[in-house]
């Protein structure tokens, strides 16, 4: 395997990871805030115990992305636990790159 | 076969770990331009779709938009009706409706929710006319895309980009119509203010349409859409799908019109890779049935133009059954399955839910009412020494007009209302209503007593609710 089809397949993994950690949360945001938003009224809800000046459709908004952050934050520690011991072991360098006396260097 | 005594000792090599992607190397799909039944068919869906989803949004009902999720005021207008956060259930319900059709139009024919009707593949068909018509077909996009950058690349792209970005802001706009009134919209984009969170969710929407439909393409059915991958646990062996057949095409390869390709030992597959290329999932349907695969039937427009050209009859990939594929059945039997205990099920389990939900919504009163004891007090003897509760009537006029409403309470001998009998409600609005209820000390038994408070709209005798409260006696 070329050294560009590598880094074309780790640029291809940051990207599903990307789509895994954004797309689930952002289904599950959509469901969180509707379910939520049926639920509660903005206008009844006060944040640390005061009223808030946002609209009712400022709230819907930050609501949503907040939801959203939320379950981002989930799918993202997810995938970080899902690293197999030989990702979390292997050496980021490429044989050629390591230092002298490395039982791996190579050229 | 005697085996070699040694073998060679394997040569030590260090393999790097190399995480093997998931997900291949995306390649770009050029789907070529198909026409025939099934492409008009998906015209004809994007049409309509399209035409409600642009459309509707400028309906007008009973002065207001016909269809509008207004949540600024917490209220969706669908036509005559109107649904309140306390509504939800009609929601629901109307989930497990799409839900359950969902199955029985999959167990019947496979994805045509996919292939014809999906946003996805609409917005995706509509952006690659665009791109077709600006671009040309495949063979001229994929010379443009491989060509250095030049004063006629940069005009043509840019012109894509160009009607693309106003396809998807209309969209947007569209969209953001369905919760904001679509013409208070207008006029705030005319006089230049609109607010802060609509523009954002504008471009938003538009952003996502661009991006889906322009660039996303497959990858969003192949790696998003959850349908995708469950779809198999939907289909059974007389489940209609896109079906290449495999008895009558193989062996496969090309030949000259007039060799008798029989003689030859050729199936009829001419392997001209057409199916391939007009495949907006870029599969070959010859491998057989893939999770990619959308059921959008381009394959057998395509195959069958060519099947006309060679002479050889239609539907080398048509739409077929396992079954029907093994067993060699004609359409007549194909059908027949059509009926079978799994669609039966749902489809009986469908209609019963359609009929009840129609059912519901037809008689839909437009009143709710709830009640809440009076906390303060529980009791008390009033001067006559009668004993009067204090309740809390929350009502809520769901109608469109202002209404008056009748308060009445039944129950217990005698028992009557002190305060009015009567209130004003505006249209579509909540109202609180303190009520003194009184009854004699005799009329039930000590401690708690079910009475009913009803309440009535004045003039529309059928706008009637009885809602269930408890009369404390001492």
């Amino acid at each position: 395997m070329s050294l560009s089809r590598v880094g074309r397949a780790a640029g291809g993994q940051t990207m599903n990871k990307a789509i895994w950690i954004l797309w689930p949360s952002f289904v599950v945001a959509g469901i969180a805030e509707a379910v939520f938003f049926t639920l509660f009224d903005p206008q009844d809800l006060q944040l640390f115990g005061l009223p808030h000046e946002l609209s009712r459709v400022g709230f819907y908004s930050l609501g949503f992305f907040f939801f959203w952050a939320i379950t981002a934050a989930s799918s993202g520690f997810t995938i970080f636990i899902q690293k197999t011991a030989e990702e979390i072991n292997r050496c980021p360098l490429t044989p050629r790159e390591r230092p002298d006396g490395c039982p791996k260097r190579e050229g | 076969m005697r085996e070699p005594l040694r073998r060679p000792a394997p040569k030590v090599k260090v393999i790097p770990i190399v995480e093997e992607s998931l997900y291949e190397v995306q390649k770009k799909i050029y789907p070529r331009a198909v026409t025939g039944v099934f492409a008009t068919w998906r015209w004809i869906l994007v049409w309509a779709t399209q035409l409600v989803f642009y459309g509707l949004c400028w309906l007008e009902w009973n002065g207001r938009q016909a269809v509008l999720f207004d949540l600024v005021h917490r209220k969706f207008y669908i036509f005559g009706l109107v649904f309140w956060p306390q509504d939800v259930f009609y929601l629901a319900v109307l989930l497990i409706i799409s839900a359950l059709a969902l199955f029985l139009f999959t167990a019947i024919a496979g994805r045509l929710w996919c292939g014809y009707a999906c946003p996805q593949t609409v917005y995706t068909e509509i952006f690659m006319w665009v791109e077709r018509v600006i671009e040309g077909d495949r063979m001229a996009r994929m010379k443009l895309d491989a060509q250095p950058m030049s004063a006629r690349k940069l005009a043509l792209k840019s012109a894509k980009h160009g009607a693309w970005a106003l396809i998807a802001l209309w969209t947007g706009f569209t969209f953001v119509g369905y919760f904001t009134p679509i013409k208070t919209l207008v006029q705030e984009t005319i006089a230049w203010n609109l607010g802060p969170w609509e523009t954002f969710w504008i471009l938003f929407y538009g952003f996502a349409t661009w991006g889906n439909a322009g660039f996303m393409r497959e990858q969003v059915c192949k790696y998003m859409c959850p349908y995708a991958r469950f779809q198999g646990v939907m289909f059974d062996p007389d489940t209609l799908i896109v079906t290449y057949d495999a008895e009558r095409g193989e062996p496969r390869g090309s030949r000259s019109k007039k060799t008798d390709h029989r003689a030859a030992g050729l199936g009829d597959c001419v392997d001209c890779g057409i199916c391939v290329q007009v495949c907006p999932t870029g599969i070959d349907i010859r491998n057989g049935l893939q999770y990619e695969c959308i059921g959008c039937s381009a394959c057998i427009d395509a195959c069958d133009q060519v099947m006309d050209k060679m002479g050889y009859p239609r539907g080398l990939i048509r739409y077929s059954t396992e079954n029907a594929l093994a067993k060699h059945w004609g359409r007549k039997d194909i059908l027949r399955h059509v009926l079978r205990p799994r669609t039966l099920v749902y489809g009986a389990v469908l209609s019963a839910i359609v009929i009840a939900f129609a059912w519901a919504l037809a008689t839909k009163v437009p009143l709710k009412v709830d009640v809440i004891r009076d906390r303060a007090t529980l009791a008390r003897e009033v001067e006559d020494g009668r004993i009067e509760n204090v309740f809390r009537l929350q009502i809520m006029n769901t109608a469109e007009e202002p209404r008056r409403f009748a308060i009445g309470v039944v129950g217990l001998e005698g028992i009557e209302i002190a305060s009015d009998k009567t209130v004003d409600i505006p249209a579509a609005t909540t109202q609180s209503v303190s009520v003194r209820v009184r009854a004699e000390p005799g009329a039930g038994s000590r401690g708690s007593n079910r009475i009913l408070f009803e309440v009535r709209a004045v003039g529309h005798e059928d706008v009637f609710v009885r809602e269930k409260a408890s009369f404390l006696l001492p």
